[in-house]
């Protein structure tokens, strides 16, 4: 008789041939001979052989011992010999197994096991055909308990759904055992583009042919499990639900489900699958909706979804969900499918906002959460752009666009949503393709998120997504650093020093620029903005930055000088632009050629780029009456040109000029402030006191002298009182506060001030 | 034959890269992890919280070459991680007794 496989007419390429011989107790001697002439070819010839040489009675014994021997003895098929004997073994078998039903939990536990060993099939690039959930075995497993449970009935249309399933899970076995050439059950990526291509699958737009295998291979795993569960669950009598009748109440009896984690009985669910395919597509009723929200901030969502999923409802009433089922992802951060890692990612938020994420600034920002339904729904659309094409954050935002419309999702969630699903990346990119001790990446996601809410709400869902994807992505490495930018921009967005606009104008800004700047080459104009740092278009109008270009444009050498100068807001007043390569000392000489060309700072501001240009705007006006004419500029670029060779002659010259000077009638009273915690990138140096000549080339000169770089310099004066402030960082990038030098700078400029 | 081996800051990994293929070095492993050296850990604030962050994050990236190749790919990786401030991060070059290609069994400057 041919057993197991064999039996079933399902012989692959690398399958064991399964045959025993089955003899009445008497014909022991003959069956001996019968087997030996049977079994010795195959192993002359080298083919695997299962063999067996029973009686009746042997194999009910057997049969009743292990499963395994039971199931095989179901898939038994005579070859050749007496039909009543093989009549008899059948009836009593199947009478065997009936009886107390023990066999068929033994093949729900044995189910179990293996699907706790293996993963399932439609979840892993590299499925086991044979042993995970929705493989092989399962199929078998269905028809051996209808074999011996009559209460067990699969409609035509499961029927038929089984059958297509395990004809294609068969061929994919079948081709996988030919291309390794060897018997093994998984589907390893290296066969996957062959075994596409034997089976004519063709790439598409978006969804190349080993993915297309893939996604049909899941599609199909997927009803094996969905049909196993219904034989498995049965009717449940002891729960009282009315069989769904609408859309609505299908998505009531899943928000249930959602909430209670309890499967509906086989017979209910059911009905909710006719329901669903016969509901047209079109958008939802209120109640549908709330229904919907109920579920995804259920505790057992993801159960819920994907059993919505198994009937076919998630995309036949969501038809942007489509695109996304089953869909598997090949790179070394995603393990699981478009969909799962959808679904994962949502009750990973759904765990945050019930306090159970164990990352402790999560809790934190939960607080900050206002919309709940915002951060759900933001959480399961996230990747539905994740359709085979480049940038799925902008082709996400238009699908979960769609599907918010759909579902009849009003704003200001809906603007809170897609905003989740653009900038999804966000806060990952920048932590790790970021130099985090520079505050521009800083007040770039500033600008981006606008306040503490959106922030908090995109690292929930941050950290909710890296968790999902299993692998690196949610390593404590990597956590660290996304912490450490939601720490520092939500320091940005309370800091607000109350100078200057907040960081979200700088999107507008950079708009304004190019809009201004039109008539020139466009990447020449973005790699001018990439290269500004962000508080200089805070502290800059576009206009003045547009007129900039011209200094900015080109890379600066590393001795050259460029300077622009032109009539200020105010009548009497003249800006003054110079750019040049960042050094220590470069703001001291710039100040002081001003000084000594008897102009006079109102005020100035100072940044540097990333790449080392320090570009230096001042406001000054003549310390004498009159104009200040070209000449006279030509004659301060002189200057300047002098002070930045040699130090000694600017000194001694802005000591000159002070002597000439006359002391204030009231003086300011001299005050410096260190303030360490400020800012996270520099330490700010505050200091109040009374205006002269050459003021802020002694502060620059004594940073230089101090071995601290100035990498932002605010400098303001109101009639005799000067108001700065300075952000400074050693020439190691340090704060002050690192090197314990908080108090040795103060008392340094302290004693600077008063001196002079 | 040599293992050049760098911490870097991560976001120093592409950079890093594309300086590493400019000088024709075509195989390289990255790992991520942590450490401290004269840059310390720090304190983060989150809505009032503090949190203590000893260890800084750095990659580590190492590459095969051959003796001769050594220098030039300690020179790519200098240029293209340095920043000046601290924290830059270190190479260090180790000797290496011999390397195999595991697929065909090469060894020597062949399985590099």
């Amino acid at each position: 008789m041919a057993l197991g496989g064999y039996g079933r007419r399902v012989l692959l390429p690398g399958s064991d041939v399964d045959l025993m011989v089955l003899h009445a107790e008497p014909e022991a001697k003959d069956a001996a001979e019968v087997a030996e002439r049977l079994f010795y070819p195959f192993w002359d010839a080298g083919i695997p052989l299962g063999h067996a040489v029973r009686t009746l009675d042997a194999c009910l014994e057997e049969a009743r011992g292990r499963v395994d021997v039971a199931s095989s003895l179901l898939d038994a098929r005579p070859v050749a010999g007496d039909p009543a004997l093989v009549r008899k073994l059948s009836t009593d078998l199947e009478r065997e197994l009936r009886a107390g039903g023990e066999f068929v939990d033994r093949l729900h536990d044995d189910a179990v096991d293996r699907h706790g060993r293996y993963p399932a099939v439609s979840m892993v690039l590299e499925p086991n055909l044979k042993e995970g959930s929705g493989g092989l075995r399962d199929v078998a497993m269905v028809r051996w308990v209808r074999r011996v449970d009559d209460a067990v009935r699969l409609s035509d249309r499961d029927a038929a759904v089984l059958d297509a399933a395990e004809e294609f899970l068969v061929r994919v076995r079948s081709a996988l055992h030919l291309e390794a050439g060897k018997r093994t059950d998984r589907l390893s990526l290296e066969y996957q583009p062959s075994i596409a291509e034997a089976f004519g699958f063709e790439a598409t737009v978006g969804l190349d042919a080993p993915d297309a295998l893939m996604r049909t291979l899941f599609g199909h795993a997927r009803d094996v499990e969905h049909v196993r569960d219904r034989i498995f669950r049965g009717p449940d009598a002891t729960r009282d639900i009315a069989p769904p009748v609408s859309a609505e109440e299908v998505l009531d009896l899943f928000a249930r489900m959602a909430s209670t984690g309890d499967h509906p009985p086989a017979d209910v669910v059911e009905a909710a699958e006719r329901v669903v395919e016969a509901t047209p597509v079109g958008p939802w009723t209120e109640r549908m909706r709330e229904a919907f929200i109920d579920l995804l901030a259920g505790p057992h969502a993801g159960r819920s979804l994907e059993s919505m999923d198994r009937i076919g409802a998630l995309h036949r009433l969501l038809p942007e969900w489509e695109p996304v089922r089953c869909r598997p992802q090949r790179n070394p951060y995603h393990r699981f499918p478009v969909d799962v890692h959808l679904i994962r990612t949502l009750e990973g938020v759904g765990r945050a906002l019930q306090g159970e994420d164990e990352e402790p600034m999560v809790a934190l920002a939960v607080g900050a959460v206002e919309d709940r339904r915002a951060l759900l729904l933001g959480g399961l659309l996230h990747d539905i752009g994740k359709i085979g094409r480049p940038d799925h954050a902008a082709i996400g935002e238009k699908a979960a666009g769609a599907v918010l419309d759909r579902i009849g999702v009003g704003k200001p969630t809906r603007d809170d949503v897609l905003f989740l699903v653009r900038h999804h990346l966000l806060l990952a990119n920048t932590a790790v393709r970021r130099d985090l001790t520079d505050e521009n990446p800083i007040l770039d996601v500033a600008g981006v998120v606008e306040d503490g809410r959106r922030l908090a709400m995109l690292y929930i869902l941050t950290l909710a997504d890296a968790r999902a994807t299993g692998g690196h992505a949610a390593s404590p490495w990597r956590l660290a650093l996304i912490r450490e930018v939601v720490g520092k921009v939500q320091n940005v967005l309370d800091g607000g020093r109350g100078d200057g606009p907040p960081p979200t104008v700088i999107g507008e800004r950079i708009e304004a620029i190019h809009r201004l700047l039109a008539r020139e080459d466009a990447s020449t104009v973005s790699r001018f903005l990439a290269r500004l740092p962000r508080s200089y278009l805070l502290a800059v109008a576009p206009e003045v930055a547009a007129d900039h270009f011209r200094l900015l444009a080109t890379p600066v050498g590393r001795t050259e000088v460029r300077t622009v100068t032109g009539p200020g807001e105010r009548p009497g007043t003249y800006d003054v632009a110079v750019v040049a390569a960042d050094r220590p000392g470069l703001l001291a000489r710039i100040a002081g050629s001003l000084s000594i060309s008897a102009l006079s700072i109102l005020s100035a501001q100072a940044f540097t780029t990333d790449d080392g240009t320090a570009i230096d705007l001042f406001t000054v006006e003549p310390a004498f009456h009159g104009e200040v004419d070209e000449d006279r500029w030509r004659r301060f670029r002189t200057t300047l040109r002098r002070a930045l060779e040699g130090r000694a002659w600017l000194e001694e010259r802005v000591r000159e000029r002070r002597a000439h000077e006359r002391p204030p009638a009231a003086p300011v009273p001299t005050v410096v402030r260190v303030l360490d915690d400020a800012s996270d990138f520099s330490t700010v140096v505050e200091v109040e006191t009374t205006d002269r000549i050459g003021l802020l080339h002694d502060l620059a000169r004594a940073f230089a002298d101090l071995g601290l770089d100035v990498h932002l310099a605010k400098v303001a004066t109101y009639g005799p009182r000067v108001v700065d402030a300075f952000y400074v960082r050693d020439l190691e990038g340090r704060k002050l506060g690192e090197t314990g030098r908080v108090e040795e700078v103060e008392r340094a400029l302290l004693e600077r001030l008063e001196a002079g | 034959m040599k293992l050049v081996m760098a911490i870097l800051k991560p976001f120093k990994l592409d950079d890093v890269k594309e300086s590493l293929r400019a000088v024709g070095v075509n195989g390289l492993t990255v790992t991520e992890v942590q450490g401290f050296g004269r840059q310390r850990g720090h304190t983060e604030v989150y809505r009032g919280a503090e949190y203590q962050v000893d260890f800084v994050p750095k990659v580590r990236v190492e590459v095969l070459c051959e003796d001769g190749d050594a220098q030039g790919v300690v020179d790519a990786i200098l240029k293209a991680a340095r920043t000046g401030k601290i924290g830059d991060g270190k190479i260090a070059v180790l000797p290496v007794d011999q390397v195999w290609r595991i697929r065909t069994g090469e060894m020597g400057p062949d399985a590099i």
